[in-house]
């Protein structure tokens, strides 16, 4: 098994507005590690979601590979990607993005019938997975019944309910105070130790860039510099 | 990990997504009152031109009176007029759902996924607004009879037929319904997740 979870090669992408050419990604080479935290920082438009979305076999990137634990995303069919988005990836969104006509314990349940998990085992996933992030007390509320933060650490919950090995958090708190960002910055590094869990996340603040363990800055569609050992802060490598 | 460690079945259970389009209808339940109002007025129309035709035909059947044509004409007239209706309120609906969209197929959902789901939807208020619509037309098409020609009408009301008209009503309603939600429901599962995804806010 290879020591980088993510690879991406010369991966570019082009938007083409009005005659213009929009490099959103231009020539990224990365590699992620197994089971690190790795904080992707950079301005706002500079290339954080696109790199996001082809990690995450969102999007189809105009040139370039991305290795996805060994897979290349961009040979992987409908029925591939989908069950890589269910099983392999959790996703995490600065806008919380939870189904609003579910309750919590449904929202964390969803990734799971589409995995095939049976009722009984789901539900009692679920509750564990709630009970983790502290909202034992709040399965059966909708997500207009919740504050901000408690929706994004339901939708936490949800991004674990497979097991993935990489949870990719753009802007996760995005829109929450800095108080509630950083418990969940903390809630998700806990994670991370515990189940050896891969995270990416992206953020313009550099408040909660310290429980990393990479920071990748980026600008322009790219890489400007890769930070390992980033809370050692001894060793600096280009990208 | 290797292609072949995927095993590419990811699963919506037809229970589980019944389940979920009956949690939409509920919880969105000013859309479904739009929606099922939709429907069943047209709906209601229909019947109410249908069954008057069928009982005052009854009523006539010893003077030898024939259908009016025109009434014909107006019933294709209030079918049309139920699907434009329907489809504004259809687009508006699937539109509002793209974040929704999205997320699902980051979670996991396919295309036909989707699909099924607003498909199930549209096939209960399809199913709601016909019942209702059929009821509604049914008495207003009997009260203005009975006002008209007396209370004799009543007699002339054709029990058994009139359950075949609910049935062939109810799925005249449900075609009406899911046709129109097919196709933007099937151009929004079709979005890649990042496009579904960008049209929020
Ligand atoms: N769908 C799109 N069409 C055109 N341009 C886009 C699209 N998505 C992103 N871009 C452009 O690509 C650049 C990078 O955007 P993005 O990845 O969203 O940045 P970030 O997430 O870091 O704020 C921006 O200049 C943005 O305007
Ligand atoms: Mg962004």
């Amino acid at each position: 098994m290879s020591d980088s979870i993510i690879e991406c090669q010369n991966l570019s992408k082009h938007y083409h507005i009005g005659g213009e050419i929009i490099k959103a990604l231009d020539n990224v080479n990365i590699k992620i590690k197994r089971g690190d935290y790795t904080s992707l920082v950079g301005p706002s438009g500079s290339g954080k979601t696109t790199l996001f979305n082809m990690i995450g076999g969102l999007d189809r990137p105009t040139e370039g590979i991305v290795y996805l634990d060994e897979l290349e995303v961009s040979k992987l069919d409908a029925y591939e990607l989908a069950w890589l988005r269910c099983h392999k990836l959790g996703y995490i969104f600065q806008t919380f993005n939870l189904i609003p006509v579910m309750t919590a314990l449904e929202n964390i349940s969803l990734p799971m019938i589409f995995a095939g998990i049976p009722r009984k085992e789901r539900r009692k996933k679920a509750i564990a997975l709630l009970e983790k992030v502290d909202l034992g007390d709040r399965l059966h509320h909708r997500p207009t019944e919740l504050s901000a933060g408690q929706q994004q650490r339901v939708a936490l919950a949800r991004a674990l309910a497979n097991d993935p090995s990489i949870i990719l958090a753009d802007e996760p708190t995005g829109n929450l105070d800095t108080q509630t960002g950083l418990k969940i910055i903390h809630l998700l590094r806990t994670l991370n130790k515990e189940r050896g869990v891969t995270i990416i996340a992206a953020t313009h603040d550099l408040k909660i860039i310290d429980v990393s363990d990479c920071v990748i800055w980026m600008r322009d569609g790219k890489i400007e510099k890769v930070e390992r050992n980033f809370k050692a802060a001894d060793k600096t490598e280009g990208p | 990990m290797n292609t072949e460690q995927i095993d590419r079945k990811v699963k919506l259970p037809i229970s589980e997504a019944f389940f979920i389009s009956v949690r939409q209808i509920r919880i969105r339940f000013q859309r479904s009152k739009i929606m099922i109002a939709s429907i069943g007025l047209g709906i209601a129309f229909m019947t109410h031109l249908n069954i008057t035709n069928v009982i005052f035909n009854a009523y006539m059947a010893d003077a030898g009176t024939t259908v009016e044509a025109y009434q014909f004409w107006l019933l294709i007239i209030s079918v049309f007029v139920t699907c434009v209706g329907l489809i504004n309120s259809t687009l508006i609906a699937v539109y509002e759902r793209y974040t929704e969209i999205g997320t699902m197929k980051c979670l996991g959902a396919l295309d036909h996924h989707i699909l099924e789901l607003f498909i199930i939807e549209a096939f209960l208020l399809g199913l709601y607004g016909g019942i209702i619509g059929f009821i509604i037309g049914t008495i207003t098409a009997t009260s203005s009879l009975i006002m008209q020609l007396g209370f004799d009408v009543l007699s002339k009301i054709p029990i058994i037929d009139m359950f075949k008209y609910l049935g062939l009503t109810t799925i005249l309603s449900i075609i009406l319904s899911v046709g129109s939600t097919i196709f933007p429901a099937l151009r929004a599962a079709k979005l890649k997740p990042v496009e579904a995804l960008r049209y929020h806010v």
